[in-house]
C-alpha cells in the first residue's frame, strides 16, 4: 500500500507580506482592543462575540471541511485540505477571544460580573421570570462555561486525529491512513452538529433569552461553511498564484471553490429567509420581537443592507461560470465573503447592545474595526506561524494522484 | 482484458469504473433498447396485473368518494387535515430523490448517478403525478379545483389568494412537474433518436421521429445541449429544495405547536431526500434483476445511495433533537406538550414506528456488508418509506388533534376508504413505472456511453467520484 | 459516380481519439462541417473550434422579466384590484409574494429556454434532414463518430476530403445525397397542406370553443354555476308548505346596527336628547347635502317653507321663525325620526349622525336667515316648556 513519491511538491517559503501584514493588522488590533478594554469593558466584550463567532466558524468549519473530504472521498478538495488543516490552529484563538465574555459569566456565578450582557446571567431576573428559571437548567453560568470548553476540547481532540494523522501520511503515505480519518470524520460529523448549534445558541441566541429559533444553528452554519470555503480559496489562489502549492491545479479546481461559495451564498439566503417570513407570516408576538429591532429607524436600512451584501452581491458576482475559475474574481468574493459572514453576525448580536444601551440606534465603531482587525490578523498570524515547516499540500494522501489535473 | 483484480476498496490511487465489465457500445445499446423490443415477461405481467389491481382498489374508493362524499374519510374536528396530505407530502418527497440524482449528483459531477438518473426522474414524474392526486381530490369536489388554484380573469375582480402557502403549493409542485417533464423529455431526446434509427416498423419509426424531433447528433447541437442540460440541473436543484420548503410552510406558518417551527423546510427537505432514496433505492434493486442490468448498475451505486440514506436520515435526526430541545427551551407550554403528546400521547404507537424506522434501523448502513447487501438493503429501505409515511402522519395528526382547546380535542381514525385510496396511489405509481420501463429505454443510453472506458478520449478517464482524471502515462 | 444531389461527404471513425483529430484538422480548412456522436465528447467544442453557448444569459434574462410580471401582477390583484385584509398581512404583503416569485423565475426559465433551444437554435422539429434514414446517421446514432463536410463549402473537392478522410483513419467514407423530393424543395408560405392544416385548426377550434361557450356549458354537470342547489326568487318552494323560495323575516328581525328609539314623545325626547355632534364644517356639510335631499322637497332649499311638490303634498313650514328657533334639538330629531302629522319619519333613511348633521344645519340656517331674536340655550329651554306648538 505505501508507495513511492508519485507527486511532485517543492516545499517553498511562505509569502513575507502574510506573516508581515498579519502582525501589524495584530499588533494594531491589540492596541485599539486593549484601548476599547480600558475604555468600555461592555462594548469590548461584544465586539469580541463578533471575533469569537468568526473563530470559531473558522476553526470549526475548517474541521468540517476536512472530514467532508475524508468522508465523501472527494478528489478537488485533497490539494486545498492541508490549508484547512493549519486553519484549525485558529481553535488555539478561541479562548482568547472568548475571554471578555466568559471571565463576566464566571464573575455572575459569584453574584455580580461587569457589565450587562446575558440577560439570564442576572439571578433576581431569572427568579423572578418564568420562563428563565424554566431553562436555567441549560441556561446558567457553569453549564455555559462547561460547554463552552468542552466544544474547545473536542475540536482540539478531533484536531489531533484528523490533522495529525494527515502530518504523519505526509511521511508514511500509508494508505490505510485515509480510512481511518475517514471514520473518525463520520463520528465528527454528529459531534460538528452538535457543536455548531450549541455554539450558536448558547453565545449569540441567548443575547436574547426569550426567543428560539430551531433553525438557529443552520443558520450560523450556512455562514461558517461559505466562510470557510473563502477563507481556504483565498489563502488557496493566492498560493497558487505564488507557486507554493502543486502542478496540476487547474481552473476546475477553482471552479469547485467557486461553486461551493455559490452554493452556501445561495444556502445561507435560504435558510435566512425561511426563518424570516416564518415567524413574519405566523405574526406571534412571543417570536416577532426579535425581529422588530431590526425593522425600525436604522436598523431597517442596515437590515435591507445584509441582504444585498451577503446574498445579492456575492450571488452577481459568483453566477457566471468564468467568474468561478477566474483568480482575481475568486479573491474578491472570498474576502467579500468574509466579510458579509462577521457583517451578520453584527447585525445578529448588536440589537441588543443597543437596547442594553436603551436606544434604537446602532453601534460600529473603532471598537468592532478594531477587535475585528486583531481577530481576522491573528487567524492569519496563527495560520503562518503553523505553516512554517509543514507542506501546503498532504502530498501522502492516496487521492493526490488523482487530485491532481482533476477535470469536471 | 484485465486479468488482475483490482481492490478498488483499498488502493485509493485508483477509482472503481462507472460501468463495470467491457460492453461496446452497441452492447449496450442492445441491452438497453432489448426489452423494448420483444414482449414482455411472464414475470412483467404478474407485476402489472398486481399494480392495476391496487390502482383500481384506489378508483373504486375514488369514485364512493366523490358520490358520497368525504364523510367516507376519516376526516373530523379538529383532525381536518390527514391522509389526504399526509399522502401528498409523502409522494412529493419521493420525487425528490429523482431530481436530486438526476440533478445534484450531475452538479456535484458525480458520474456514477448516469446509469440510473434516467429511472430517478421518470419516478420523479410519477411520484409528482401521483401526489397531484391528493390536494384535486381532497376538497370532495376536484371539477372546481381549476377555478379555486388558478387566477384566471372574471368580472368579480376575484383572485386566488397569492399570499397563502396552500396556492404557493400550486405554484410549486406544477413547476416542479413542468420543468421535471422538461429536464427528463430534454434527456430522452437522444435516445428516442437511437430509437428512430434502430427502428423497423412504421408506425414505430414514425412515432419515435416525432418524439425525436429530428435529433442528427450534431455536436454544434451538443454543445447547446449540454449547456441548457447544465442550466436546466442548476435551476431543478434550487426548484427541489423550494418544492418541500413550500410543502412545509404549509405546516410551518400557521400557529399550531409542532408546526409552527423554523426548522421544517430544511427538515423537510432532509426528510424528502431521504423517503425518495429508499424508494428509488427499492425500485432499482427490482428493476436490475428483472432486466438483466447488473452490470450497468452496480452494487457499489447501490452502495452510494445507502450512504446517502444514512446521511439523510442523520438530518432527520437531527432535526427530531432540535425541535424537542427547543420546544422545552422555549418554555411554551403548548409547545412542550405537543412533543410529549407525540411521544406519550395517545399516537405514541405512530410516533416510536416513525422513530425507530426513521433513526435507529437507518443505523445499520455503517456497516460495509449490509450497505452492500441486496436483501438487507431493500428491507431497510421499506422500514424508512414507512417511517417517513408515519412522519407526516405523526407530524399532521397529532397537532391537529390535541391542539390548544381540551374541549377540542379529538382522535382520528382513518377509514377503509382513506386506506383505499393511498393503496391506490401505491397502484398507480408502480403501475406508471413499469409502463415506463417497457416503452422507454430505463437508463439513458447516451449518458452511460459517455461514461463507459472507452468513451472519452484518451487524456481523460472517468471513474466514480470525480469527472476525469489523470492517468499516469 | 457523385450525383447531382450531393449533400455532403461522410467520414465515420472508430474511437474518440480519432475523431477529435480529425474534427482537429478539419476545421483548419474547412466552415461548412459537423460532427456526430452517440453521445458529446468532452473537448470537441475546442477541436471544432465553437465558440460556448450562451444559452444561460437567456434563461436568465427571461426568467427574471417574467418574474418581475408576476411580481406586479401579484401586486396589481391585491392592493389594486381587489384590496383584502387577508390574515392582518398588509396588501402588499412581499414576504409572502418571494415563493411564487422565484418559482415563476424556474418555470419560465427552464420552459422557454428549452423553447428557444430547440425552435430557434435547434430548428427542430426537423425530421426531413439529408442526414436522416442514412447509413451513417445508423451508425453515429450507436456507435460510430461521424464527421462530414457540406457540398456547399467553398473549399469543398470530394476527391481530396476522401483521401483526407482516409489518411486521418476513417473507417468508411461515403457520399450523403439529398432526398429526390427534398432537392428542389422550398419553404412556400402557401404550400397546400399547410393553408389546409391551418383552415382545419381554425374551423376546428372556432367549432369546439363555440360548442363549449354555448352548448356543453349549459348541460349538466357542467351548468353547475347556472342551476345552483339554492331557493332563487320566484322559485316554488318544496321545502316551505306555503310554497313560497321567499321568506319574510321572522317577528322581531332588526337590521345590523339598528338600535332602537327610546322616546315615544317629542317632550321626552326635547328633554333627554342633546346633540352630540359638534357642527364643524364636515358636519354642515353633510347637514347641508341631506337637508337637500331629504327635507328640501317640502320645506324648500333654504327650509322657507317652499315646497317643490307643486300642490301634492302640503308645504312644510318655514323653520327659521321664532317658532322653531325655540325648538330644542332633540325635538327636532324627533319629529326626524317619527314624523309629524303629515310628514312621514325617515327614521329608515336617514342615519343617526345624518340626522344630528341636518339639525345643525337648520341652525345655521336659522341664524342666517331667521327672525332677527337669536335665543340663547337656557332662553330657548325656557320657551319650549310655555309654548305650545303652532298647528299646522
Amino acid at each position: 500500500m505505501g508507495a513511492s513519491i508519485t507527486v511532485e511538491y517543492v516545499k517553498k517559503a511562505l509569502p513575507s507580506g502574510l506573516i508581515k501584514w498579519s502582525s501589524i493588522g495584530l499588533i494594531v488590533g491589540l492596541a485599539l482592543v486593549i484601548f476599547s478594554a480600558t475604555m468600555d469593558m461592555q462594548r469590548l466584550a461584544f465586539s469580541s462575540l463578533l471575533g469569537y463567532m468568526f473563530v470559531m466558524s473558522i476553526a470549526m468549519g475548517a474541521l468540517f471541511f476536512i472530514a467532508l473530504d475524508h468522508i465523501t472521498g472527494s478528489i478537488w478538495s485533497t490539494p486545498f485540505r492541508r490549508i484547512a488543516e493549519i486553519l484549525t490552529n485558529a481553535i488555539w484563538l478561541a479562548p482568547i477571544m472568548a475571554a471578555p465574555i466568559l471571565y463576566n459569566i464566571f464573575l455572575e456565578m459569584g453574584g455580580h460580573g461587569m457589565f450587562d450582557m446575558y440577560h439570564w446571567t442576572h439571578d433576581a431576573v431569572v427568579a423572578a421570570d418564568p420562563f428563565l428559571s424554566q431553562k436555567a437548567p441549560y441556561l446558567n453560568e457553569s453549564s455555559f462555561i462547561f460547554r463552552t470548553v468542552l466544544i474547545w476540547v473536542l475540536m482540539i481532540i478531533f484536531k489531533f486525529i484528523l490533522v495529525g494523522n494527515s502530518y504523519k501520511q505526509d511521511k508514511t503515505f500509508n494508505h490505510k491512513t485515509n480510512k481511518v480519518n475517514a471514520a473518525f470524520s463520520a463520528i465528527f460529523m454528529a459531534v460538528f452538529a452538535v457543536s455548531i448549534t450549541l455554539t450558536a445558541i448558547d453565545f449569540m441566541m441567548s443575547l436574547e433569552p426569550h426567543w428560539f429559533s430551531t433553525i438557529f444553528g443552520i443558520y450560523y452554519f450556512a455562514g461558517t461553511f461559505a466562510c470557510i470555503v473563502a477563507m481556504i480559496t483565498l489563502i488557496a489562489v493566492n498560493f497558487n498564484e505564488k507557486g507554493l502549492m502543486i502542478e496540476g491545479i487547474n481552473k476546475d479546481h477553482y471552479y469547485s471553490l467557486g461553486g461551493w461559495m455559490f452554493a452556501f451564498t445561495t444556502f445561507w439566503m435560504y435558510i435566512a429567509f425561511s426563518q424570516f417570513m416564518l415567524i413574519w407570516y405566523a405574526n406571534i408576538p412571543e417570536e416577532t420581537f426579535w425581529y422588530m429591532p431590526r425593522m425600525e429607524g436604522t436598523w431597517a436600512y442596515l437590515s435591507i443592507a445584509l441582504i444585498f451584501i451577503k446574498f445579492l452581491v456575492p450571488f452577481g458576482l459568483s453566477i457566471q461560470r468564468p467568474s468561478k475559475t477566474n483568480p482575481k474574481r475568486l479573491k474578491l468574493v472570498a474576502m467579500w465573503i468574509i466579510g458579509a459572514h462577521i457583517y451578520d453576525i453584527w447585525w445578529v448580536s448588536y440589537p441588543t447592545y443597543s437596547h442594553l444601551k436603551e436606544t434604537h440606534s446602532p453601534f460600529f465603531g473603532w471598537q468592532e474595526l478594531g477587535f475585528v482587525l486583531f481577530a481576522i490578523s491573528a487567524v492569519f498570524f496563527v495560520f503562518a506561524i503553523a505553516a512554517k515547516n509543514k507542506n501546503i499540500v498532504p502530498i501522502g494522501d492516496a487521492k493526490m494522484e488523482r487530485a491532481i489535473n482533476f477535470h469536471l | 482484458m484485465h486479468t488482475e483484480t483490482k481492490d478498488y476498496d483499498n488502493d485509493l490511487r485508483i477509482a472503481r469504473p462507472i460501468v463495470e465489465g467491457k460492453r461496446t457500445l452497441k452492447q449496450i445499446d442492445d441491452a438497453i433498447i432489448a426489452p423494448l423490443d420483444r414482449l414482455p415477461n411472464i414475470k412483467f405481467w404478474i407485476a402489472i396485473s398486481f399494480t392495476l389491481t391496487l390502482l383500481m382498489i384506489g378508483a373504486t374508493a375514488l369514485a364512493f368518494s366523490f358520490y358520497y362524499g368525504t364523510g367516507l374519510w376519516g376526516n373530523n374536528n379538529p383532525v381536518g387535515w390527514a391522509l389526504p396530505i399526509v399522502n401528498f407530502v409523502f409522494w412529493v418527497g419521493i420525487g425528490h430523490a429523482g431530481t436530486l440524482i438526476s440533478a445534484i449528483l450531475f452538479l456535484l459531477r458525480q458520474r456514477w448517478r448516469n446509469g440510473i438518473a434516467r429511472f430517478a426522474e421518470a419516478m420523479t414524474i410519477f411520484a409528482v403525478i401521483t401526489a397531484l392526486i391528493f390536494p384535486i381530490i381532497h376538497t370532495g369536489r376536484p371539477w372546481v379545483a381549476a377555478v379555486y388554484l388558478l387566477p384566471y380573469p372574471n368580472q368579480h375582480s376575484l383572485w386566488v389568494n397569492f399570499t397563502s402557502p396552500l396556492l404557493w403549493d400550486v405554484f410549486a409542485v406544477s413547476t416542479y412537474f413542468t420543468v421535471s417533464f422538461v429536464f427528463w423529455y430534454v434527456g430522452l431526446i437522444p435516445d428516442f433518436a437511437v430509437l428512430r434509427d434502430r427502428a423497423t416498423g412504421k408506425i414505430k419509426k414514425l412515432l419515435y421521429s416525432v418524439f425525436s424531433l429530428g435529433w442528427r447528433f450534431s455536436n454544434r447541437h451538443w454543445k447547446h445541449y449540454e449547456m441548457m442540460y447544465l442550466i436546466l440541473a442548476g435551476m431543478a436543484t434550487p426548484l427541489v429544495l423550494s418544492v418541500h420548503t413550500i410543502v412545509s410552510f404549509d405546516f410551518a406558518v400557521s400557529i399550531l405547536p409542532g408546526w409552527h417551527t423554523t426548522i421544517f423546510p430544511p427538515y423537510f427537505v432532509a426528510g424528502a431526500i431521504f423517503s425518495g432514496f429508499a424508494m428509488v433505492q427499492n425500485s432499482l434493486v427490482i428493476i436490475r434483476k428483472i432486466f438483466d442490468m447488473e452490470d450497468l448498475i452496480p452494487i457499489s451505486t447501490l452502495e452510494l445511495m445507502n450512504k446517502i440514506i444514512l446521511l439523510t436520515g442523520m438530518m432527520v435526526g437531527y432535526a427530531y433533537t432540535m425541535e424537542f430541545f427547543i420546544a422545552w427551551y422555549s418554555g411554551n407550554q403548548p409547545e412542550t406538550f405537543a412533543f410529549v403528546n407525540r411521544a406519550f400521547g395517545p399516537y405514541a404507537w405512530a410516533y416510536w414506528i416513525m422513530f425507530s424506522c426513521n433513526v435507529f434501523i437507518p443505523q445499520l448502513f455503517w456497516f460495509k456488508k449490509v450497505r452492500r447487501n441486496l436483501f438487507l438493503m431493500f428491507i431497510i429501505a421499506v422500514f424508512v418509506n414507512v417511517g417517513m409515511w408515519f412522519e407526516r402522519f405523526v407530524i399532521t395528526v397529532t397537532s391537529l388533534s390535541r391542539d390548544f382547546l381540551p374541549s377540542s380535542w379529538a382522535y382520528y381514525t382513518p377509514t377503509i376508504t382513506d386506506f383505499a385510496i393511498l393503496i391506490g396511489s401505491f397502484g398507480l405509481f408502480f403501475t406508471l413505472v413499469l409502463i415506463f420501463v417497457r416503452v422507454l429505454p430505463a437508463i439513458a443510453i447516451a449518458e452511460i456511453k459517455a461514461v463507459t472506458e472507452q468513451g472519452q478520449p484518451s487524456h481523460t478517464h472517468l471513474h466514480i467520484g470525480n469527472g476525469k482524471s489523470n492517468e499516469a502515462h | 459516380m457523385i450525383k447531382e444531389n450531393l449533400y455532403a461527404i461522410s467520414a465515420l471513425f472508430d474511437t474518440p481519439d480519432s475523431i477529435m483529430k480529425a474534427a482537429d484538422n478539419i476545421s483548419t480548412e474547412y466552415k461548412r462541417f459537423d460532427v456526430n456522436t452517440p453521445y458529446p465528447v468532452h473537448g470537441m467544442d475546442d477541436a471544432m473550434k465553437l465558440t460556448p453557448s450562451r444559452i444561460g444569459y437567456f434563461t436568465i434574462s427571461i426568467g427574471l422579466f417574467c418574474m418581475s410580471f408576476m411580481l406586479y401582477f401579484m401586486y396589481w390583484s391585491n392592493s389594486v384590484d381587489y384590496p383584502q385584509v387577508i390574515g392582518g398581512k398588509p396588501f402588499f404583503a412581499f414576504p409572502a409574494y418571494v415563493p411564487i416569485m422565484f418559482e415563476i423565475t424556474i418555470l419560465t426559465g427552464a420552459v422557454l429556454s428549452v423553447a428557444m433551444m430547440i425552435s430557434v437554435l435547434f430548428k427542430f422539429p426537423n425530421n426531413a434532414h439529408p442526414l436522416h434514414d442514412s447509413g451513417y446517421m445508423k451508425a453515429v446514432s450507436s456507435d460510430k463518430y461521424g464527421i462530414y463536410v457540406e457540398a456547399k463549402d467553398s473549399n469543398f473537392d470530394y476527391s481530396k476530403l476522401e483521401k483526407q478522410f482516409k489518411e486521418l483513419g476513417a473507417s468508411s467514407v461515403s457520399p450523403i445525397y439529398y432526398d429526390e423530393e427534398e432537392v428542389d424543395w422550398k419553404p412556400n408560405t402557401w404550400d397546400p397542406k399547410f393553408v389546409i392544416g391551418t383552415i382545419g385548426i381554425a374551423i376546428l377550434t372556432s367549432f369546439s370553443v363555440y360548442m363549449h361557450m354555448n352548448k356543453v356549458l349549459f348541460m349538466v354537470p357542467f351548468d353547475w354555476m347556472m342551476n345552483q342547489e339554492r331557493a332563487d326568487y320566484g322559485e316554488t318552494s318544496e321545502f316551505f308548505a306555503d310554497g313560497y323560495s321567499m321568506r319574510v323575516a321572522p317577528v322581531g328581525t332588526i337590521a345590523r346596527g339598528f338600535i332602537p328609539y327610546q322616546y315615544d314623545s317629542p317632550d321626552s325626547a326635547s328633554k333627554y336628547m342633546t346633540n352630540p355632534t359638534v357642527a364643524s364644517e364636515h358636519n354642515l356639510e353633510l347637514g347641508q347635502r341631506k337637508f337637500l335631499t331629504y327635507c328640501s322637497p317640502c320645506h324648500g332649499n333654504m327650509a322657507e317653507g317652499a315646497s317643490r311638490l307643486k300642490g301634492n303634498m302640503p308645504p312644510g313650514p318655514d323653520l327659521r321663525t321664532e317658532f322653531y328657533q325655540n325648538f330644542t334639538d332633540g325635538r327636532f330629531y324627533h319629529t326626524i325620526t317619527k314624523g309629524k302629522g303629515i310628514m312621514a319619519g325617515y327614521e329608515s333613511q336617514i342615519t343617526r349622525e345624518e340626522r344630528w348633521a341636518i339639525i345643525n344645519y337648520i341652525r345655521t340656517l336659522q341664524k342666517a336667515f331667521g327672525t332677527p331674536v337669536v335665543k340663547t340655550e337656557e332662553e330657548i329651554a325656557e320657551n319650549s316648556e310655555t309654548k305650545t306648538e303652532a298647528s299646522e
